[in-house]
């Protein structure tokens, strides 16, 4: 009951706004104000946890949009570097991104509907720890920039993660954007993403699977297998066992099935009010077995 | 006819009010504001079912921007609504009942003060148990909900001897379907705008579907005198019965009087979930039985109807129930009974379908294991026993006849559905992936079926139910020929259809008409826009008027022009000479005039003899084929082809019968597949309309045709049957059928639960080669 109470309690105040300039600037009101500020950007998340009363509207907004340059994607060094005041409806139409993160360009494709993407970030995706963005990331290779307050240090999306989950992230540290490594091996690199949701969009995800491999066609062989799952609110996660039995191995018929015993199996979700763990489950095994069993009849 | 723009030529025609929609210029009661005006908002139930020990509301009356508090005390006539049983209380006073009970309501400078007001509120509660299921509700020893029991209604309807009729059965099946809490989802959530005038009246700005019912319930609860209340209620924002009830009306027009300010509310989407009306769950257990040659024999039901905290419609949803659950067949031995039962949950009410869809769902899908049993073609069991022309109504009673059952099963028979399934796939109107997907090869996890359903849908309030029509016909003094209705327009295309119906008719031009509605101050009672009923009653009274309307109009042109009545007709812009050439203007006509020139028809829905309440006498009969894409990696359903005949008798309005039966079949599609209202203790789990799922255009990128069967036997007086529900009653039972079909399951629950349909592809037992065959 406590939350139908909570829907009258809405916003009794129209919170302050602060536009910092910089990290440092940013980094530094949070730590003054901490529980009574929160970092926001598209604010589309938010706004459904104010609404719904899950989350306390703050006194104070810190609103990130006017830090210089955490808006674009560069191509240098080899990576693509992009800010996490990317859009996701830039992320979606973005080539460099179709390029060196096909996954990822297809995960944003999936998120909620076009006036959410034009104002819902890459940074804010992330910063929620279970966004649909992040299995894509995990299975890229992708590195996330945070800024502690002091340096801007870049870190794989899977320790972050694990950071994320632990609770181990202060409050003021700020996801500053993510580069992903261009990748420049022989063969093609295979890097998708599905979604599953209750309806066939804006819909929030269920399972959404992720998996990108090199693949050798002469001797049918993956090589740098990355499968990564998460959905809903729960913990995107690399399936270590699956790509275990992929990396190296050459792709079967026969092996489809212990793949996708070891997604089901290895995939921590949850049950919730319209689908249960296990349906999750089956639903990432058989989105990876799909795509390998593709990848088979392609040949 | 197959009815699309091409096949309806001149007769489709541009919504006269649909450019101001799709722009957005259009202003919605919701929209509108007035100077000085308050915001007013309502304290909801923290519980789900409490007694309530004290109501404090002193801080709020003292915080900022207040300039009213007002609970249970405050009402001055009868603290109770609801249009059959007006016993939901404005305002709680010693007990809750649900969590959309009101118990207070503020008038506030702004919104935020009066939010803030709200929070003030001390409300004290002593829990009670809480009944969330309709069964545990009707035991004995559950508490009850309200002094008479905790059933609101328990219908039975008998013929033949059942029991003994199953034990000479070939085949009897038996199953409970289960239907979900599906929420109307209009766009306009619900609000209004309340204005106490200087002269002492009061005037509603607030969406209904019935003026004057809102008029007389405001009345009561407002002990002022009906004719001190006007009521506007167009236009509207989506509606599909649930708006029909009183929502905010009470606690606007309470607020407006006290403060003598214009006062404003409009629910929040989370406000408008919690306290608005939804369909009834139901759990339908049906034993069905027929004999070697597929002839059904007995048929015996138990409906049990979540009725939620009050009445509202819930016994006459159960009524209709009780009645479709028959349905179009011939069966000789029938027994149902039926129960809507009170618990904790949101209250259910009127909903397009009105217990039809949740029934429909449940026959059908009997016929569909019934054809399983005997190996034979579903669609020829249907055949076997499908009512003719003559027979008696669902509950026995005469009905008008038409021989609509039989076309609709014979035009359905030679759709290229239903003959080839696999050719008919043609995606010119589907999304433009479609293409793509007919040439590639289709995975081994994309199974397709084809299903397909039927029904006959009763319009009308039904037999013992007042159900007044009548409308008026004005040559006002600018010229403008009026036609004054008291219906409501909630998008459903009424103002559409009364133009069309006065070119058509009488010849006028769209330009010489002034379409008045939705104002009780001005309008004559033509009864509810509900049921299936206001293009069958505008006919029928632009029948009754037509004469005397036009023969006045004629007698006035000869008169002031000296021409014989006899050599005169209507026609756009005036009275023409029968040879042609406008004789004189209807503006020229008027300025003769020293009163309007008035007609007026008052009648009566037209109903069954037999003196069963609630048992209908007019039907739209319709079958419906889909079908579907499942994917068995995920369970999930697409439906990709849709084709609906419907036998409605003429098409009134080609544009707004399509657009009711796209529009219909879409609200099936999220009964079917993803809509429900999920509670749990009390209260709602999808708030919002981030988890509760109505289908999306994605989801509707799937083709959908509709045969119009226009034909009515020649001795028919009754015009065009309504075709408002008709649309969203039978795709649950079809798209079960399709699925049947393409995986061997059987779905007795809505939604479709993908678990259910999902499958296990790979194993290290079973590669996928070898399940695909």
């Amino acid at each position: 009951m406590e939350t139908m109470g909570a829907i009258q309690d809405g916003p009794l105040f129209t919170p302050a706004l602060r536009q910092p300039r910089s990290l440092r600037e940013a980094w530094e009101l949070k730590s003054g104000l901490g529980d009574r500020a929160v970092y926001v950007s598209g604010g589309t998340l938010l706004r459904t946890q104010w609404e719904a009363g899950t989350a306390a509207v703050p006194q104070v907004l810190i609103d990130l949009r006017k830090i210089a340059g955490m808006g674009d994607m560069i191509e240098a060094e080899g990576y693509l570097t992009a800010g996490s005041l990317v859009t996701l409806a830039a992320c979606r139409s973005s080539s460099a991104l179709a390029s060196a993160g096909p996954a990822a360009a297809e995960a944003a494709r999936q998120i909620a509907a076009p006036a959410v993407r034009n104002l819902a970030t890459l940074g804010g995706n992330i910063a929620s720890g279970y966004g649909d963005m992040l299995p894509a990331l995990l299975v890229h290779d992708a590195e996330i920039a945070v800024y502690d307050g002091e340096f801007l240090s870049v870190q794989p999306v899977e320790a972050w993660l694990e950071r994320r989950w632990s609770g181990s992230v202060p409050p003021g540290e700020l996801v500053a954007g993510i580069r992903l490594p261009r990748r420049e091996t022989g063969g093609a690199r295979l890097a998708i993403c599905r979604k599953v949701g209750r309806r066939e969009a804006f819909t929030a995800s269920l399972v959404t699977a992720a998996l990108a491999a090199d693949w050798d066609a002469g001797s049918r062989t993956l090589r740098g297998v990355r499968l990564a799952a998460g959905g809903g609110s729960g913990r995107p996660q690399r399936l270590a066992a699956a790509e275990a039995l992929l990396e190296d191995a050459e792709l079967t018929h026969g092996l489809l099935g212990a793949v996708y015993e070891a997604v089901e199996s290895g995939f921590a979700s949850y049950d919730d009010p319209f689908a249960s763990e296990a349906y999750k489950q089956k639903t990432a095994g058989n989105l990876i077995a799909a795509e390998l069993w593709r990848l088979l009849e392609s040949e | 006819m197959l009815l699309n723009k091409e096949s309806s030529g001149s007769r489709w025609r541009v919504r006269p009010d649909g450019q101001d929609k799709v722009s957005g210029r259009l202003q919605y009661l919701t929209d509108m504001s007035a100077e000085g005006m308050l915001t007013g908002r309502v304290l909801r139930a923290q519980q789900a079912h409490a007694r309530i020990l004290s109501i404090d509301t002193t801080a709020a009356l003292a915080a900022p921007g207040v300039h009213a508090v007002i609970t249970h005390k405050d009402v001055p006539g009868l603290n109770g609504f609801g249009i059959a049983l007006p016993h939901q209380p404005v305002f709680c006073s010693d007990r809750v009942r649900y969590t959309g009970d009101a118990i207070a309501a503020i008038a506030a400078e702004s919104d935020a003060e009066a939010e803030y007001a709200l929070s003030l509120i001390r409300v004290e509660y002593e829990t009670l148990p809480l009944l969330e299921d309709a069964e545990e509700a009707m035991k004995p020893e559950a508490v009850l909900l309200h002094e008479e029991g905790n059933v609101l209604h328990h219908t039975e309807y008998r013929r033949g001897e059942p029991e003994p009729a199953f034990r000479e059965c070939a085949h009897v099946v038996e199953e409970t379907y289960f239907t979900p809490r599906q929420m109307h989802t209009y766009m306009e959530t619900e609000g209004g705008l309340f204005i106490p005038e200087d002269n002492g009246r009061l005037t509603v700005y607030s969406a209904t579907q019935h003026g004057l019912m809102d008029r007389r319930q405001l009345s009561r609860i407002l002990a002022l005198p009906e004719e001190d209340i006007r009521v506007v209620s167009s236009p509207i924002g989506g509606s599909f019965g649930g708006k029909d009830e009183l929502n905010v009306q009470p606690y606007g027009a309470l607020l407006a009087l006290r403060t003598r300010k214009p006062v404003r509310l409009h629910n929040s989407r989370y406000e408008s979930v919690r306290a608005g009306l939804k369909r009834h769950p139901m759990k339908i257990t049906m034993k069905t039985g027929c004999d070697r040659e597929g002839n059904l024999v007995a048929h015996k039901v138990r409906i049990i109807s979540d009725t939620g905290a009050y009445a509202t419609l819930g016994a006459e949803v159960l009524n209709f129930a009780t009645e479709h659950v028959v349905g179009p067949y011939r069966i000789p031995h029938v027994e149902v009974e039926g129960f809507a039962v009170y618990t904790n949950n949101g209250v259910s009410g009127e909903f397009r379908g009105f217990g039809g869809n949740q029934a429909i769902f449940a026959l059908e899908g009997q016929v569909d294991r019934l054809a399983e049993r005997l190996g034979l073609d579903p669609w020829e069991l249907r055949r076997r026993n499908l009512r003719q022309y003559g027979d008696p109504g669902p509950l026995g009673q005469p009905i008008a006849q038409t021989h609509g059952a039989v076309q609709v099963w014979e035009a359905l028979k030679a759709s290229a559905l239903l003959r080839a399934p696999e050719t008919a796939e043609v995606p010119e109107t589907a999304a433009e992936d479609n293409g793509k997907r007919a040439e590639e090869k289709r995975p081994p996890w994309i199974v397709t079926g084809t299903g397909a359903a039927l029904a006959m849908h009763g319009a009308g309030l039904g037999y013992g139910i007042p159900d007044p029509a009548g409308g008026r016909l004005v040559l006002a003094l600018d010229g403008k020929i009026e036609a004054v209705f008291g219906y409501e327009e909630f998008g459903q295309g009424l103002i559409a259809t009364m133009e069309q119906m006065l070119v058509e008719q009488f010849g006028f031009a769209a330009d010489d008409l002034r379409i008045i509605i939705g104002d009780t101050d001005v309008v004559p009672d033509s009864g509810s826009s509900t049921a299936s009923r206001s293009t069958s009653m505008m006919w029928m009274a632009l029948q009754r008027l037509r004469p005397e309307f036009t023969a006045e109009l004629l007698e006035k042109a000869a008169s002031s022009a000296g021409e014989p009545a006899g050599n005169l007709q209507l026609g756009p812009g005036g009275v023409w000479r029968r040879e042609g050439g406008l004789l004189i203007s209807y503006t020229e006509l008027a300025r003769g005039l020293k009163e309007p020139l008035v007609c007026q028809t008052v009648f009566h829905y037209p109903t069954t003899p037999q003196p069963r309440v609630g048992a209908h006498f007019l039907y739209t009969y319709s079958a419906i084929a889909v079908r579907v894409e499942l994917n068995l990696l995920t369970g999930r359903v697409r439906i990709t082809d849709q084709y609906h005949v419907v036998a409605a008798g003429p098409v009134a309005n080609p544009q707004g019968y399509l657009g009711q039966i796209e529009g219909g079949s879409s609200m099936a599609v999220g009964f079917t597949l993803s809509e429900d209202a999920v509670m749990a203790g009390g209260a709602y789990v999808t708030k919002n309309m981030d988890t509760y799922l109505v289908p999306t255009i994605i989801d509707m990128n799937g083709r959908i045709q509709v045969e119009a069967i226009e034909d009515l036997p020649e001795h028919d007086t009754y015009g065009p049957r309504g075709i408002g529900e008709i649309g969203s009653v039978h795709l649950a039972p079809a798209v079960a059928a399709a699925i049947f079909q393409a995986v061997r399951k059987r779905v007795n629950k809505l939604p479709v639960e993908p678990e259910l349909l999902q499958e296990t592809l790979f194993t290290t037992q079973k590669a996928v080669n070898s399940y695909a065959g």
